[in-house]
C-alpha cells in the first residue's frame, strides 16, 4: 500500500530525510521508533503533505500512486489520515461541525453521497462512547480546552469517524498518562483490519505494548538504522537508542 | 422669528464656526492620519441634505426640526449639547433638518429603524428616557460624499442596542456618533462595514453616571481598495463604569483597515474597568491594518486591559483541516468565519445576529479574492 523509496526530505534547505526506505502492506501494522531529531515528524508530515516539506529525490507510492502529487486534501479523501502530535486549536468552529465538514468533504471529493447533520451525530456518538468523547466535546469548539488525553482521543475518533485506509500515529502517546494510553490503544486497535495499513511513530516503547506492530524500523539520522520484529522495542528499551544507532554505523 | 427658533440658528452658527475654525481633517492631524479625508472628497462640498428613512412604532417621538420651526425643550435641552467633532459640527451645520427622536421608559424594546441611503448631510439627535429600551437599527447605503451626525443620550437605567451595517460602497462617509450614557445606562453598538473610497466611523462616548456600561464590537470585511476606518473614544468620567470594544477586521485586496481606540479614565474615576481588542487578518499582500489602542489613565485603582493584533491565517490550523479533506478555499473560509464567529456572538438578538451574517458572506467574497 504504502512504497517509500530512498526518500530524500529537506526543510528549510536543510535535509532532514536522507534516504529513508519503507514498504507497509495492506493489513499491517509498523512502528518507526527513533531518538529526537531522527525525522519522525518530518516522515509524518510529508506524508500528508504539510507545506514546507520538499522531497529533494526518491519517492513515495500509495497504492501506485505518486503521493507527493496530491494535496493534502487529495490524500485525505483517498485515504490517507494523520493522528497528529499537536492537533490544533480552532476557536469559533465547533467540533462536531468540523467532523461533518470534513467527512463531507472527503465523502464529495470520492463522489459518493454528503450526509446530513443528524447521521452524522449518530455516527459520531456510536463511536464517541468507546472512546470517552462525551457530547460535551463535541459542542465545544474544536481542540479548545481539551486536555492532553481528549485531543488524542479526538483524533482517534476522526480515524474511526473517516475509516482511513493509510493511518499514520504520530506520537499519539506523547503527553498521556497510562489509563489514557490505553484507551487510545483500544480504540486503535478496535480500527485493525485487512485493508487497513497502520504506522505508529513513537518514541517510547510502552505505546507498543498495547499497539503490538508487524514490524518495527528504527530511525536515525534521517535513514532506517535497524529493523526487526516486536521484539526490538524491548530491545530499545532496554540497551537504549545509542547501543542500536551505534551498532549500524 | 421666536426666541426659541433663535436659539437653533445660534447653536448652528456655532457648529459651523467649529466646523470651519478645524476645516476638512487631513492626514497631518494626528486623529486623521490613517484616513486623509480632505484627499478623498478632493474639493466636494455637497450641501445637500441626506433626509433617513425612518420607520419605527408611533410611540417613539419623532420630529423634523428644521430652521425657524418651534421646539420642544427635551430637543433644547440636549441637541447640540454634546462635545462635537469636526465632522458632527460639519452635518449639524450644513443638514437642513434634524431628525429628533425621544423614547419613553414606556416604549421599552421597541425598534427604530433609519435608512441613510444617498450623499448629503444628516444630524440626528436620539433621547432615551430614563429606563428607556430601545433597538436602533441603522442602515447606511451611502454614495458620493455622506457626513452624518448623531447624537445619542442614554438616560439613567436606559438600554440601547445599536446595530449599524454599511455594505461596500464606493462612497466617502464620515458618521460622527456623540454618546453620553449615565447612571447605570447600557450602550450597546454591533457595526459591520464593508468599507468604500474612505468611510469613518466614530465614537465619542462619556460615561457619565456610575454603573454606566458601552459595549461595542464590529467586523470590517474589506477586500479591493476598501477604506474604513473605526475611530473610538470613550471616557470613564466617574467611577465604576464598564467599557468593553472587540473588532475584528478581515483586509484582503488592496484594503486598508484602521482601528483607532482610546480609553480615558478621569481622574478619581476609581474601579472602572475597560478592556479593548483589535485583530486584523491580512488576506492581500497588498492590504493594510493600523490598530492603535491607548490609554489615557488618570485614576489609580483601574483595571484596563488592551491588545492588538494583525496576522494571517494560521498555517497550522489550515493544514489541520486540510489533512482532514477540507480544500483549501473551504478551509480558508471556515478559518475567516471562525475568526469573526466571537465578534458577531457579542450580539445578543439572533435575529439580528442572522443579518450580520448575511451582510458578512456577502462581503466574504470580495475580501478573499486575491
Amino acid at each position: 500500500m504504502l512504497d517509500i523509496k530512498n526518500l530524500h526530505v529537506a526543510v528549510d534547505g536543510k535535509e532532514i530525510l536522507k534516504g529513508l526506505t519503507l514498504s507497509i502492506g495492506a493489513g499491517q501494522v509498523h512502528a518507526i521508533m527513533g531518538p529526537n531529531g531522527s525525522g519522525k515528524s518530518t516522515l509524518s508530515y510529508v506524508l500528508a503533505g504539510r507545506a514546507g516539506y520538499e522531497i529533494t529525490s526518491g519517492s513515495i507510492a500509495y497504492n501506485g500512486e505518486d503521493l507527493n502529487a496530491l494535496a493534502p486534501e487529495e490524500r485525505a479523501a483517498k485515504g490517507v489520515f494523520l493522528a497528529m502530535q499537536y492537533p490544533v486549536e480552532i476557536p469559533g468552529v465547533t467540533t462536531l461541525t468540523f467532523l461533518k465538514t470534513a467527512l463531507n468533504a472527503q465523502r464529495r471529493a470520492r463522489g459518493e453521497k454528503e450526509v446530513d447533520a443528524m447521521t452524522v451525530l449518530k455516527t459520531v456518538r456510536a463511536k464517541a462512547a468507546a472512546l470517552k468523547v462525551s457530547e460535551e466535546m463535541l459542542k465545544r469548539a474544536l481542540n479548545v480546552g481539551f486536555s492532553g488525553g481528549e485531543k488524542k482521543r479526538l483524533e482517534i475518533l476522526q480515524m474511526a469517524l473517516f475509516e482511513p485506509k493509510l493511518a499514520i500515529l504520530d506520537e499519539t502517546d506523547s503527553g498521556l498518562d497510562i489509563d489514557a494510553l490505553k484507551l487510545v490503544a483500544e480504540g486503535v486497535n478496535a480500527l485493525r483490519n485487512p485493508e487497513r495499513a497502520m504506522l505508529v511513530i513513537t518514541h517510547y516503547q510502552r505505546l507498543l505494548d498495547y499497539i503490538v506492530p508487524d514490524r518495527i524500523h528504527v530511525l536515525a539520522g534521517g535513514r532506517i538504522v535497524a529493523e526487526g520484529g516486536k521484539e526490538l522495542a524491548h530491545e530499545l528499551e532496554a540497551k537504549g537508542y545509542e547501543h542500536i544507532v551505534g551498532k549500524a554505523a | 422669528m421666536n426666541a426659541n427658533a433663535h436659539w437653533l440658528d445660534e447653536r448652528r452658527a456655532e457648529a459651523a464656526n467649529r466646523f470651519a475654525a478645524q476645516g476638512v481633517p487631513h492626514r497631518r492631524i494626528e486623529d486623521w492620519k490613517y484616513s486623509d479625508l480632505k484627499t478623498a472628497i478632493d474639493g466636494a462640498n455637497d450641501d445637500a441634505t441626506l433626509t433617513p428613512a425612518v420607520t419605527g412604532p408611533l410611540t417613539i417621538e419623532h420630529l423634523v426640526i428644521r430652521n425657524g420651526a418651534e421646539a420642544p425643550d427635551w430637543v433644547r435641552l440636549h441637541l447640540g449639547a454634546l462635545p462635537l467633532n469636526a465632522m458632527a459640527s460639519r452635518s449639524f451645520a450644513q443638514a437642513r433638518e434634524v431628525h429628533a427622536f425621544r423614547v419613553g421608559a414606556t416604549d421599552v424594546a421597541d425598534r427604530l429603524h433609519l435608512v441613510f441611503e444617498g450623499a448629503g448631510s444628516a444630524h440626528v439627535l436620539i433621547v432615551l428616557d430614563d429606563g428607556a429600551g430601545l433597538t436602533l437599527d441603522e442602515t447606511v447605503m451611502p454614495a458620493g460624499f455622506s457626513n452624518i451626525g448623531v447624537e445619542i443620550v442614554v438616560g439613567a437605567n436606559a438600554q440601547l442596542t445599536h446595530i449599524r451595517k454599511m455594505p461596500r460602497s464606493d462612497a466617502v462617509q464620515v458618521e460622527e456618533y456623540a454618546v453620553s450614557v449615565a447612571r447605570d445606562g447600557v450602550y450597546r453598538a454591533h457595526l459591520f462595514n464593508g468599507g468604500g473610497k474612505l468611510t469613518r466611523a466614530e465614537f465619542q462616548i462619556a460615561l457619565a453616571g456610575e454603573n454606566a456600561q458601552a459595549h461595542l464590537s464590529g467586523v470590517s470585511v474589506l477586500g479591493g481598495q476598501a477604506h474604513a476606518d473605526i475611530t473610538t473614544h470613550i471616557t470613564h468620567a466617574v467611577g465604576r463604569t464598564t467599557s468593553t470594544q472587540l473588532f475584528k477586521k478581515i483586509a484582503g485586496g488592496k484594503s486598508r483597515a484602521v482601528y483607532q481606540g482610546r480609553i480615558t479614565v478621569e481622574q478619581g474615576a476609581d474601579k472602572s474597568d475597560s478592556r479593548q481588542t483589535a485583530k486584523a487578518l491580512l488576506m492581500g499582500e497588498r492590504a493594510e491594518a493600523d490598530l492603535k489602542p491607548e490609554l489615557e489613565i488618570f485614576a489609580d485603582d483601574v483595571k484596563c486591559a488592551h491588545g492588538a493584533a494583525v496576522g494571517d491565517l494560521d498555517a497550522n490550523s489550515l493544514f489541520y483541516l486540510r489533512a482532514r479533506g477540507i480544500p483549501e478555499a473551504e478551509a480558508r473560509n471556515m478559518l475567516v468565519r471562525a475568526f469573526l464567529e466571537e465578534v458577531v456572538a457579542e450580539i445578543l438578538d439572533a435575529d439580528i445576529r442572522a443579518t450580520v451574517w448575511q451582510a458578512v458572506e456577502g462581503a466574504l467574497p470580495g475580501a478573499m479574492a486575491p
